[in-house]
């Protein structure tokens, strides 16, 4: 198959139809085994219902940012990955969305199985976390404190022996 | 956090809907799996953060996959590359840190096999507590009057056992209330007298279920115990009667095999006939067979002897100290090699001395049951860390967990010695001297993964080592020099636990002196420490004598 441009179709969760270039959309593992096993030329278009358009339209600008990147391993035991604070600057800019959208982004990319994408999404929620106190950390993403005082003090004694000294 | 606020702005902009979904959680949207990848990102120290943010928060964090990897990453792959064997497996690339097979060979794999139960926050604190030397401290007082033997100590399976001749044999539980759990008088057949016992070992083989404990006496005999763990019984199932040949200094049992040494110095091995446990139960035993006896004239104490059963031989083994010309003191190890149903294949002899040392007397101090004559002394290969400018000064205490054989010294140092027993060849590498301790040094134990405890005299110092390896890998030398070698465990009481009414802290209070506390401040200045200490997975243990006579166990706790 002379493959240069080809072009998929997929269909939102609502309903909107977008067309991608094939090796973009093939940056998802989810999309790529599927078009795989359909083998041949796809005409339909693909369902995604789990994913709105405006969250898709994101990754698919991610999707085409990497899409030169080599593909990742799938081995999840060979874990070399490097620590948060490494994201390359496009994807820190990428990144800079409402708390709703990034979560929807992490949930996108975990379904549609783009670990790349997921890696970043979560890297930067757990920059979000880093260096906070429990406090600050349930005032950035809205967390109720359900524990009694007696039950904090509890926890915070219990993990006193990690404390530097 | 101001940032993070304006961040949360936009979302209250369109008015109803947007003001519900706001004071919902936005990241409660992802699964558990998910936070648990978000979570994979960040350091050890923010986890313990968020054990506090919300329940669900800390059931997240606590997660054992999570703290799997951060015991691998800050424990094991740093071991991993200490090790020569190892390396070459890992530097290539920079993955495979936590497989599966990583961690056999590793040694890890008693956590590995136990499985889905393994708790790796705990596994991680524990470590982490052993690599800052910080632990909790509790005392078992054991005797109130002046000892006339010293109090024997003996930890097996999470369990201490206690000899001496008044109060006989005692069991004492290691879990949180340290309790007294059975006893028994040491000699009940023989009535009339009591001995005072001299020595005590336990087999090394002991199951679950039950402990076997022998005890050698003053008058050469042994008796051996069954303990059973549920029930906290004991049960008498042998004793050999006295002997000629003077007290039983030492003992090591291996079921069916029995290893003693006797004031005369002469070492027995002696085996019961098998299949007295087919179904599991001990009951009296046969007299053993006596198999070997070798009559020596130099080995000096102290001494460790062990008996290691593999797949196809036992080594029975005796390591010692020799006393040298140049470099003081020295030590040797003689092997016997036998095959499972018995028939010794060869006894051999090594020692450390080097070749440019005379020793004192010929290091062959045990009449050779073979004809094969005593190997030379083990060559030391050049690039040996070692010092012989020193005079090595009469040990104090030997422990030999094979391949380490730690010595304990009264000038402050210790010295490791690796012995390799292979098939061809028994050697000890020459010593290489520890330093670290501020004063005299009176016991040590080294373990299998050459975890070593070693404890001052007056008490007031204890080290762990990590040894592993020897001092041959450049690593541990550096290690050595800068003083990372080894670590001095800083007991604390942690006003945080909830002190439980126990045997322990009562007597602790009893005596008003607040001794628990004391131990922030310097031991009392006429406490010593026996020399015996020993240690498990989560604690330390040592014997300590004090001024007025009374002795006490106590127990590091790392957990």
């Amino acid at each position: 198959m002379a493959t240069d441009t080809q072009t998929i179709r997929l269909t939102t969760s609502d309903n909107v139809e977008m067309t991608v270039e094939r090796a973009v959309a093939e940056r998802s593992i989810l999309i790529k085994n599927l078009l795989e096993d359909l083998g041949g030329e796809q005409t339909e278009s693909i369902p995604v219902p789990n994913v709105a358009e405006p969250v898709m339209k994101k990754v698919i600008e991610w999707c085409e940012h990497h899409k030169k990147d080599p593909p990742t391993t799938q081995d999840d035991d060979s874990d070399s990955r490097k620590k948060s604070t490494d994201i390359d600057e496009w994807d820190q800019k990428f990144m800079q969305v409402d708390q709703e959208m990034l979560f929807e982004i992490i949930l996108a990319a975990n379904y549609l199985d783009i670990k790349a994408l997921l890696d970043v999404g979560c890297k930067t929620v757990a920059n979000m976390i880093k260096g906070k106190s429990p406090d600050e950390i349930r005032k950035t993403f809205n967390i109720q404190n359900d524990f009694t005082p007696e039950e904090e003090d509890q926890i915070r004694r219990e993990n006193e022996w990690a404390e530097d000294r | 956090m101001a940032k993070r606020n304006l961040e949360e702005i936009p979302d209250s902009q369109p008015p109803a809907k947007r003001s519900c979904s706001l004071s919902l959680d936005q990241i409660s949207k992802l699964s558990d799996e998910l936070l648990i990848h978000i979570l994979s990102f960040v350091p050890v120290s923010t986890l313990i953060v968020c054990q506090r943010i919300s329940h669900k928060f800390r059931s997240i964090s606590g997660d054992s996959q999570l703290w799997k990897a951060a015991y691998y990453n800050r424990f094991v792959r740093p071991r991993a590359a200490r090790l020569p064997t190892l390396r070459e497996a890992i530097a290539p690339s920079d993955q495979l840190y936590f497989s599966s097979k990583l961690s056999k060979w590793l040694d890890e794999e008693n956590l590995v096999s136990r499985g889905k139960e393994t708790n790796w926050k705990r596994q991680y604190k524990l470590r982490h507590n052993w690599a800052k030397g910080s632990c909790d401290v509790r005392e078992i007082e054991v005797t109130e009057r002046p000892p006339i033997l010293p109090l024997l100590v003996r930890l097996h399976e999470g369990i201490i056992y206690t000899v001496d001749p008044i109060a006989g044999l005692r069991v004492w539980s290691l879990k949180k209330d340290r309790k007294l759990l059975a006893s028994t008088v040491l000699s009940p057949s023989t009535s009339a007298r009591s001995l005072a016992p001299t020595s005590f070992a336990i087999n090394n083989q002991s199951s679950d279920i039950h402990h076997e404990i022998i005890i050698g006496f003053e008058d050469g005999s042994f008796t051996i115990f069954t303990f059973f763990i549920q029930e906290n019984r004991f049960t008498e199932t042998f004793t050999h009667p006295a002997s000629s040949n003077g007290m039983i200094t030492a003992l090591a049992y291996c079921s069916p095999y029995i290893l003693t040494m006797t004031e005369n110095q002469l070492l027995s091995l002696y085996r019961f006939s098998s299949g007295h446990e087919s179904d599991g139960t001990p009951s009296i035993l046969d007299p053993p067979q006596l198999l070997y006896s070798l009559k020596s004239h130099t080995s000096c104490p102290p001494l460790s002897l062990s008996i290691r059963p593999s797949s196809q031989s036992i080594i029975a083994s005796i390591a010692y100290t020799i006393p040298t010309y140049i470099s003081g003191w020295s030590v040797g190890i003689q092997e016997m090699c036998l095959t499972l149903s018995g028939d010794l294949i060869e006894s051999r002899i090594a020692s450390s001395a080097s070749q440019d040392f005379q020793p004192l007397i010929r290091p062959s101090p045990f009449s050779a049951p073979s004809t094969r004559t005593p190997s030379p002394s083990a060559r030391v290969s050049p690039n040996v860390y070692s010092d012989h400018s020193q005079l090595f000064t009469k040990p104090t205490s030997l422990s030999y967990t094979h391949p380490y054989l730690l010595v304990s010294h009264p000038d402050n140092t210790l010295t490791l010695y690796l012995v390799t027993s292979d098939a061809s060849t028994l050697s000890i590498s020459s010593g290489s001297r520890l330093w670290g301790h501020t004063s005299s040094v009176s016991g040590a134990y080294v373990g299998g993964k050459g975890k070593a405890v070693s404890v001052s005299t007056r008490g007031d110092e204890l080290r762990v080592w990590e040894l592993e390896g020897g001092l041959s890998s450049p690593s541990n030398r550096r290690r050595l020099q800068s003083g990372h070698l080894s670590v001095r465990i800083k007991p604390e009481q942690r006003s945080s636990r909830h002190t439980e009414t126990n045997l322990i802290s009562e007597s602790v209070s009893q005596r008003g002196s607040g001794l628990g506390l004391a131990l922030d401040e310097k031991y009392d200045d006429l406490s010593v420490m026996r020399g015996w200490v020993g240690f498990n997975e989560e604690n330390v243990i040592v014997l300590r004598e004090k001024s007025q006579g009374s002795q006490a166990l106590v127990v590091y706790d790392f957990s």
